[in-house]
């Protein structure tokens, strides 16, 4: 499996040439094709968020429901990721540790969500528990509101953005091997004690790198906050929705100022992604 | 937004644990054994189950009228269509990225790098903003575009450039890492011996990361088949033109059509999990071949 | 390390609570009488968001102030008229719906969630009023004049997608309904030839937005060449400083928004006497002052009378119950072997 498995090159940039003749042709097609597709969509959106100059931008963005979408984004992201850095870590670990009939299932359990359509992770849980739903019996006896209220929020960011912890840390796991662990039984560790201190440092960056992912989709997220939220303003609207409202209330530097911020945001978190990336593959090399 | 993990594949299902692995003690292995089926059986399954039962409640003859009829076939078709050119498009520039990111050293080339996964980190929604705001009718490139004819938002081609936006890491990602450790002696051998530089790329470079670019392939297509955010804003909602299947399945949500909903997804969702599992299948190949 | 991991968890599970309590918090019942703050959930289509933001809302909130002294508070959500009732249906606790066509409101009280005589309210349960136009750019470059100029080859409509915009239903009952009433050009009382003329209309659409103002929006945005839409749409795009104008065809429907109380929402938040409150405020002179200046035709006649130079006249302006009744509607043009089903199913099939 690429990137992790197979031993990494002594140094690949010892093996990069500069390109000549045709090869330049090639790179200048490469570099033009990325740079229509990618760049100039986000030159697009800086254009579109200061045409009507600082003023208005700012202006929309303090807006107090703008700031509200991106604060509410921003706890659903962080709470999403949080419950999937600690429940993904731990599927990961039965996965690779441990040996049981349907493992295979809960394996392709962990990679359904990457084959779901947002809008159907948002109808699952109408389903489940809107009116006349299999669980809604349930939550109405507890009192907590799902659909329609955060914490249905909550759970479709959970579901779109759950593979990515697990998936990043079952190679790396695979790889680290439980020699260490085994050592540090012996030498009478607790099994808590083993995962505190040998397993997860020794996995840190493929973690990192599954969080920052996790985080990054969460953050992201669309289709299905749009089915179960019933986007009411200054409440259950995320930063993704407010733009997509802002869109139909003629508020266009609205929509591309909190759409901007959302795509600064993902740089930023670009930027962590290929740090952690970078550190996971070096530590394949040691 | 569903980047691929670094290595461009699905989960490959980890070879089965060794007797001696260490393992924590038993009350402690049920734990954690019950806790990872608890998380993924009320996270995945039951919501999976929900949608099934939705969409055969009525039936196998109803499933089949829902998912047959002319808007949802049209859907459909529509949506393995566009992911169809657009993982060729994607296979074929996604190659030439990863060998050019692998094998040459320009300026810039670590800004393009990194550039590659921003389709990973930005928000559909806002890629279809961004998309509409450079190639709608009062954007730059749409202007001069419709001068010439051409429709890009709300017509195919925005489609297919949403697509082509959010998948593009995929293959590069699938393949680069391939191209990175591959064993350059063969090439330079071919070299030596005269082949051009295409010949070698495509006698003795594309052989090799022919599986990368398969898995990369199919991981694209996958994604492409679920997308929803950017092609909402992008398209134009038009049966049989420009509605995708999610955008349909959205429609029928709306619309209080819970079965017809369901029976839709439920073809999507099999079509991109059977992907996902080739993929699997695929990846794991070259492992047991090489060893 | 092992300790800067244990604190990351920690912050996890604490970020993790924030959302839940604060969902869990606002999920709680507004107590109306306990609380000195009343909140009401209002679900309305996408049209008079200006309206109930700008005027009705803090009409509202004013007046009951005077007579209560207590506070009352609105949330709003805005999406199409059948999106809209989708949701209330499926838990979407909404203590008032706004909605565009009486259609969507009976949807709600088929599922008992509504469970009084809404219809029994002043003016058969109707709050705004408007007209069915054909929005243009300024000048009319399109040259558009009437019903019949939509059939133009190469002419490029926009209207949304009646599965989820009430707007749409709206359109398509007036493009009938004229032709029926032989005001598009083709024969009158012939439901195959309006028929024929609904779809030649269709031929010419190819973008079908998901709600009305998503419509207006994208013709906005420089794409089509005539929008069908609601008269208050293009009244509210032109206040907001967009360079459109629209024609009045001859023979056009009348479009009436009913509002009404949800009693299952309304009893479980303890707000009846509040959303009743509403609803009679919604149906007096100064709502009705209030919608006119966004451009809705008022319901109430005395009102309609004083704003009357305002709106230009409609020759030939008719109802749904000149069509047969909504009922009758949903069947002949929306049911499973309606005309417009029809129209559309041929429309797909088309290349």
């Amino acid at each position: 499996m690429a990137d992790v498995a197979g031993p990494e090159a002594a140094d690949p940039r010892e093996r990069r040439t500069r390109p000549r003749g045709i090869e330049l042709l090639l790179v200048a097609v490469v570099v033009g094709y990325a740079g229509i597709l990618l760049v100039g969509p986000l030159l697009g959106l800086v254009w579109g968020a200061l045409r009507g100059g600082a003023g208005p931008f700012w202006r929309a963005l303090t807006h107090p429901e703008a700031l509200h979408a991106l604060k509410l984004t921003l706890l659903l992201g962080l709470a999403a990721t949080a419950i999937n850095a600690v429940l993904g870590t731990c599927a990961a670990l039965v996965l690779v540790r441990d040996d049981f009939r349907g493992k295979r299932v809960l394996n392709g359990l962990v990679d359904l969500p990457l084959a779901t359509s947002p809008v159907i992770a948002g109808f699952m849980l109408i389903l489940l528990f809107g009116r006349g739903g299999w669980l809604t019996p349930a939550v109405e006896a507890l009192g907590v509101p799902i659909v329609f209220a955060v914490p249905g929020m909550l759970l479709a960011t959970v579901f779109v953005s759950l593979p990515f912890v697990t998936r990043e840390l079952v190679p790396v796991l695979e790889q680290i091997g439980t020699e260490s662990e085994s050592v540090a039984y012996t030498m009478g560790a607790s099994p808590w004690t083993a995962f505190w201190r040998i397993t997860l440092p020794a996995a840190r960056w493929g973690l990192l790198y599954g969080v920052s992912l996790t985080f990054a989709r969460a953050i992201g997220e669309f289709g299905a906050v749009l089915v179960v939220s019933g986007s009411i303003a200054g409440l259950t609207e995320t930063a993704t929705l407010f733009v997509y409202r802002a869109l139909d209330e003629r508020n266009p530097v609205g929509a591309h100022a909190v759409a901007l911020v959302l795509a600064l945001f993902s740089f930023v978190l670009l930027l962590g992604m290929e740090f952690f990336r970078r550190r996971r593959r070096r530590s394949y090399r040691s | 937004m569903t980047p691929a993990a670094g290595s461009a594949s699905a989960a490959t299902a980890p070879a089965p644990a060794r007797k001696d692995a260490a393992v924590p003690r038993p009350w402690g292995r049920w734990g954690l054994r019950a806790t990872a089926i608890a998380y993924l059986g009320l996270a995945v399954a039951l919501p999976l189950a929900a949608v099934v039962e939705q969409g055969f409640s009525a039936g196998l003859r109803e499933f089949w009228r829902n998912v047959t009829g002319p808007a949802a076939a049209d859907a459909l078709q529509l949506t393995l269509l566009m992911a169809a050119i657009m993982t060729a498009v994607n296979v074929v520039f996604g190659v030439a990225t990863a060998y050019v990111l692998a094998r040459y050293e320009f300026p810039g080339r670590g800004l393009l790098n990194g550039l590659v996964d921003l389709p990973f980190a930005i928000p559909t929604l806002v890629t279809g903003l961004m998309l509409v705001v450079l190639y709608g009718p009062a954007g730059f490139l749409g202007r001069w575009m419709e001068g010439r004819g051409i429709q890009v938002i709300f017509a195919r081609p925005g489609i297919l450039l949403a697509l082509l936006f959010v998948c593009y890491p995929f293959v590069v990602r699938s393949v680069q890492p391939v191209l990175l450790g591959a064993e350059r002696s063969e090439e330079e051998a071919a070299w030596t011996l005269g082949a051009s530089r295409w010949k070698t790329f495509w006698r003795v470079t594309l052989p090799e990361i022919l599986p990368a670019v398969l898995t990369g392939a199919l991981l694209c297509f996958a994604r492409a088949l679920g997308e929803f955010g950017s092609i909402v804003i992008v398209a134009g909602n038009i049966p049989g033109r420009t509605l995708t299947a999610p955008v349909y399945i959205f429609g029928e949500i709306e619309s209080q059509n819970p079965r017809s909903a369901s029976a839709v997804s439920i073809v999507l969702l099999t079509i991109s999990f059977v992907m996902l599992l080739l993929v699997d299948a695929y990846s794991r190949r070259p492992k047991a071949a090489g060893g | 390390m092992a300790d800067t991991r244990r604190f990351a968890v920690w912050l996890g599970a604490i970020s993790l609570c924030v959302p839940l309590l604060e969902g869990c918090r606002r999920g709680e019942p507004a107590d109306g009488a306990a609380s000195k703050t009343t909140t009401l959930l209002l679900a309305a289509y996408t049209t008079p968001r200006e309206a109930y933001r700008d005027a009705i809302l803090p009409g509202f909130e004013r007046a009951w102030k005077e007579k209560t002294g207590a506070a009352i508070e609105f949330r709003t959500s805005y999406q199409g008229s059948g999106a809209q009732a989708r949701a209330i249906i499926g838990g979407f606790e909404a203590d008032i719906a706004a909605l565009a066509l009486a259609p969507d409101i009976e949807k709600i009280a088929a599922e008992k969630l509504i469970t009084h005589d809404w219809k029994a309210r002043p003016h058969g349960g109707m709050v705004t009023n408007s007209i069915v136009v054909l929005a243009v750019r300024k000048g009319n470059p399109a040259g558009i004049k009437d019903w019949a100029d939509l059939t133009r080859s190469g002419l490029n409509v926009l209207t949304p997608d009646p599965k989820t915009s009430g707007g749409a239903m709206w359109n398509i009952n007036a493009i009938y309904g004229a032709a029926l009433r032989g005001h598009t050009g083709v024969a009158a009382n012939d439901p195959a030839a309006a028929a024929g003329f609904l779809a030649g209309v269709f031929k010419n659409v190819s973008i079908m937005d998901k709600g009305a103002r998503e419509s207006i929006t994208t013709f906005e945005k420089g794409v089509g060449d005539v929008a069908i839409t609601y008269e208050n749409e293009v009244l509210t795009a032109q206040a907001a400083g967009e360079a459109l104008e629209y024609v009045v065809p001859k023979s056009t429907i009348l479009i009436q928004n009913p509002a009404a109380l949800v009693d299952t929402y309304v009893e479980k938040h303890g707000t009846r006497n509040a959303a009743a409150a509403f609803l009679d405020f919604l149906a007096s002179p100064d709502a009705q002052h209030g919608f006119a200046k966004f451009g809705f035709r008022p319901v109430d006649p005395q009102v309609a009378k004083e704003v009357e130079t305002k709106f230009p006249p409609v020759e030939d302006l008719w109802t749904i119950d000149d069509l047969g009744g909504w009922p009758k509607v949903l069947e002949e043009i929306y049911g499973p072997q309606g005309v417009w089903t029809k129209v559309f199913a041929d429309k797909s099939a088309a290349p």
